[in-house]
């Protein structure tokens, strides 16, 4: 009740570019502005309606502990990255691919010359703009991030995941090798809030910056999720600048849960793709304006439902993924 | 606009003379404020305050009943346009849908869905709500029939989709003392409807894609003497539902259109794409939505979504600190320690129910803190750990001494095992890898 309903004319989200084209100093044939609302998601028209959301696909570089229904479903893809990659944007229609670096988590991990390799081999297989997760171990952060900060540059590819206490090398690879930064906190508005200062602090420029405010599975916390998007755009609206940035959201277990792990072989796709889209579609309703799932068919399913929900408020071109180099 | 306790004790009586069942006249105005009792319960107002206060106290949005029996429900009595504002109180109903055209099995079989399948999920059971008749054969009499098989065999709450009075007379004449829900009234058959809504006591939905006339169809509707009503907005697209639905709400929540303080109805099933469409009427607004033929996994993901929206967000974030088996351990089984953060321990019972390895979930009171968080904060400490050990009474549950800890709790390692005594393990950081974790590392 504190806060109030109607946003305050002319505040927006800051708006963020991902992807580098040839003449950019990239090598993307297509680039993406995220952000510039100024009212809540997809009430708009014109100029406050913002740039539309993006959907991506995440895929990853060591396939021990990723969804064996994930894993059925793209087959071969699984074993080589870089065609993984790319059917993501071709065959399963993703705006941009998500590729997460799970061999780092492994104990001992010290192959850092495969991160870089990885990366040009998915940043040659794609066009769209990237997002590369790296390690979740701050022992090796620092060479992690140097080597795919540094195999990517001049892409303007998201880097994730900056967190409170591990967010300097991170923000390093950005600031030197020209990317933007996923800032994550779990799901607390003054945290996310606070975790941007900090980020200011490294002299990375805020409009290089997408938060991530955590999401839960959906029934396993989701809840808090989709309200801490409300309210960040809400406060953001009312003329938070620190908080007036992209979101993107990514429901990351969700198909670690019970329901999905135990679903019967026969109907298991579709549960997945379910348990997926209806935290991706909610959080897209919340505010974000990156969402990643990872089963393929899930894509699809958002991309139909995005269409619907932006039908006449952006130029086709742009609403539909084709913001052309 | 809504009015403060103040303002409202400014125009009662102020003789404390209790006749309201409250003490003070103060008293009856603070809860006049928070919306929470009516303002006829004050015997001492003239009529111009009471319509004054009344307009101003009554939950900006109308309580509507649906059903009879067990599995009625009442959708309405909302208050915020978010969730973090307050809480939602009345969760949509879903109404899955059958057609007079169908053959007898098809209808037969979505009947028997509504009636029996349900989902446990944390202690609720989830089950759609009802049943809604569409009338598509254009014969009254069939429409009848229809709404009279199923009625025999099923007491469930019903929507009756119809815009032709006689068809709505021909499946009321079969379920109408069963309180459904008729939709829809438009501005040529409001007369006729409202008469068969007075009839059978039901609530009416009226329907179109214009706000101003939305509130003309309410207005002809009161004045024909139906209260209970609900708004159906007529969308085409998903992205007019949206818009229609936050600006009723909008309105009704800061008062400034009472004629729009009504539940919203929203017909799917004309837009297609069902889990979009379903999702938007559980996040935005919808007091009745009427879905087409979902699938299990569908139906079972939906659900779930309205479970967790309609959950209260003033619940802590935080798990009761403990010790909770997980697969029916017994005193060799594993120990792991992590924060009472909800979704790091949902996340991580979600993994180990799934590995299906039986032990113990160790739960220390970081308030709600999760494992990064309360160990670069300070929160999670070796005291903390060796307190809780203690509390839990951890020594007499299991007969080893073991303790593993979550991977970014590993620079407290050292300090946990000299303050407990216990034999501390790092166990990953991740929660995704626990199961493999527990399956080759572990050994008490
Ligand atoms: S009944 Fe009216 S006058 Fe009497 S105490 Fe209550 S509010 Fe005051």
């Amino acid at each position: 009740m504190s806060e109030e309903h109607n946003p305050e004319p002319g505040n927006r989200i800051l708006e963020v570019r991902l992807g580098a084209t040839k003449a950019e100093g990239g090598t993307r044939e297509r680039v993406y502005t995220v952000g510039g609302a100024g009212t809540f998601p997809f009430l708009g028209a014109g100029p406050a309606a913002g740039h539309p959301p993006r959907i991506a696909l995440e895929i990853c570089d060591d396939t021990r502990t990723w969804s064996p229904i994930v894993l059925r479903e793209v087959g071969d893809l699984a074993e080589d990255t870089g065609a993984w990659a790319a059917a993501a944007e071709t065959t399963f229609g993703a705006d941009m691919v998500r590729l997460s670096f799970t061999s780092t988590r492994q104990r001992g991990f010290d192959d850092f010359a495969s991160l870089g390799t990885t990366v040009e081999e998915v940043i040659g297989a794609t066009k769209y703009p990237l997002i590369v997760e790296g390690s979740t171990e701050p022992a090796i952060d620092s060479e992690v991030y140097r080597r795919i900060g540094e195999a990517a540059e001049g892409e303007r590819v998201l880097l994730g995941t900056a967190e409170a206490d591990r967010y300097r090398s991170v923000a390093a690879s950005a600031l030197a090798y020209g990317h933007a930064v996923v800032a994550q906190t779990p799901i607390d508005i003054n945290l996310a809030k606070q975790l941007n200062i900090l980020l200011h602090e490294t002299a990375l420029p805020p409009e290089r910056i997408v938060i991530d405010p955590y999401t839960g599975t959906l029934g396993y916390g989701f809840e808090y999720s989709y309200s801490v998007m409300e309210r960040i755009r809400s406060v953001a609206l009312q003329g938070d600048a620190d908080l007036a940035r992209p979101m993107i959201s990514s429901a990351i277990d969700s198909l670690n849960v019970k329901e999905v792990r135990e679903a019967d072989p026969e109907t298991a796709d579709e549960v997945a793709i379910r348990w997926e889209f209806y935290a991706a579609f909610s959080a897209l309703i919340a505010g974000a304006e990156i969402v990643c799932v990872r089963h393929p068919g899930t894509v699809a399913l958002l991309r139909e439902a995005l269409r619907a929900l932006l039908e006449g408020s952006h130029p086709q071109e742009e609403a539909y993924g084709d913001e052309s180099a | 606009m809504a009015m403060k306790a103040l303002d409202i004790y400014k125009l009662l009586p102020k003789t404390n003379c209790k006749k309201c069942g409250f003490p003070t006249c103060l008293a009856f105005a603070m809860k006049l404020a928070s919306g929470k009792v009516d303002v006829d319960l004050c015997p001492d107002l003239d009529e111009q305050t009471r319509e004054l206060l009344g307009g101003a106290t009554r939950p900006p949005i109308r309580l509507v009943a649906i059903g009879a029996g067990e599995r009625s429900f009442t959708v309405g009595e909302e208050f915020v346009l978010y969730r973090h504002e307050r809480t939602f109180y009345h969760q949509p109903g879903l109404m899955m849908q059958v057609a007079d055209t169908w053959p007898e099995e098809r209808i037969e079989g979505v009947v028997a869905r509504v009636r029996d399948e349900t989902f446990h999920r944390v202690g609720e059971d989830l089950s759609v709500d009802g049943i809604a008749f569409r009338w598509e054969s254009g014969d009254a009499d069939r429409f009848g029939g229809v709404v009279g098989t199923v009625e025999a065999c099923a007491s469930v709450p019903e929507v009756i989709i119809a815009d032709d009075p006689e068809a709505q007379a021909a499946a009321l004449a079969h379920c109408g003392n069963f309180q459904p829900l008729i939709h829809a009234a438009c501005a040529d058959t409001a007369e006729a409807m409202c008469d068969l809504a007075r009839k059978y006591g039901c609530a009416l939905a009226v329907r179109a894609g214009d706000l101003e006339e939305l509130k003309r169809l309410v207005g002809l509707c009161r004045d024909r003497g139906v209260e209970n009503l609900m708004l159906d907005p007529a969308p085409a697209t998903l992205r007019d539902f949206l818009a229609r639905s936050v600006e009723i709400r909008r309105r009704a929540v800061e008062r400034t259109d009472p004629d729009l303080g009504y539940p919203v109805v929203f017909d799917t099933v004309p837009l297609g794409l069902p889990d979009a469409a379903t999702a938007l009427g559980i996040l935005k607004y919808a007091g009745v939505i009427i879905i087409d033929e979902l699938g299990p996994a569908s139906t079972m993901a939906a659900l779930t979504l309205r479970q967790n929206i309609y959950t209260d967000p003033q619940k802590p974030i935080q798990v009761t600190p403990g010790l909770y088996p997980v697969n029916a351990p017994t005193g060799s089984a594993p120990v792991l320690m992590t924060v009472n953060f909800s979704l790091t321990y949902f996340t991580l019972l979600g993994y180990l129910e799934a590995a299906g390895i039986p032990c113990y979930l160790f739960i220390v009171d970081t308030e709600g803190m999760s494992v990064l968080t309360a160990v670069a904060g300070g929160k999670l400490t070796e005291t903390l750990v060796a307190d809780a050990i203690k509390t839990t009474e951890l020594e007499n549950r299991v007969d080893h001494r073991v303790l593993i800890i979550p991977g970014y709790a590993a620079p407290l390692s050292g300090k946990i095992e000299e303050e407990t005594g216990w034999e501390v393990r790092v166990g990953p950081g991740d929660a995704a890898e626990i199961g493999e974790y527990l399956e080759t590392g572990w050994e008490a």
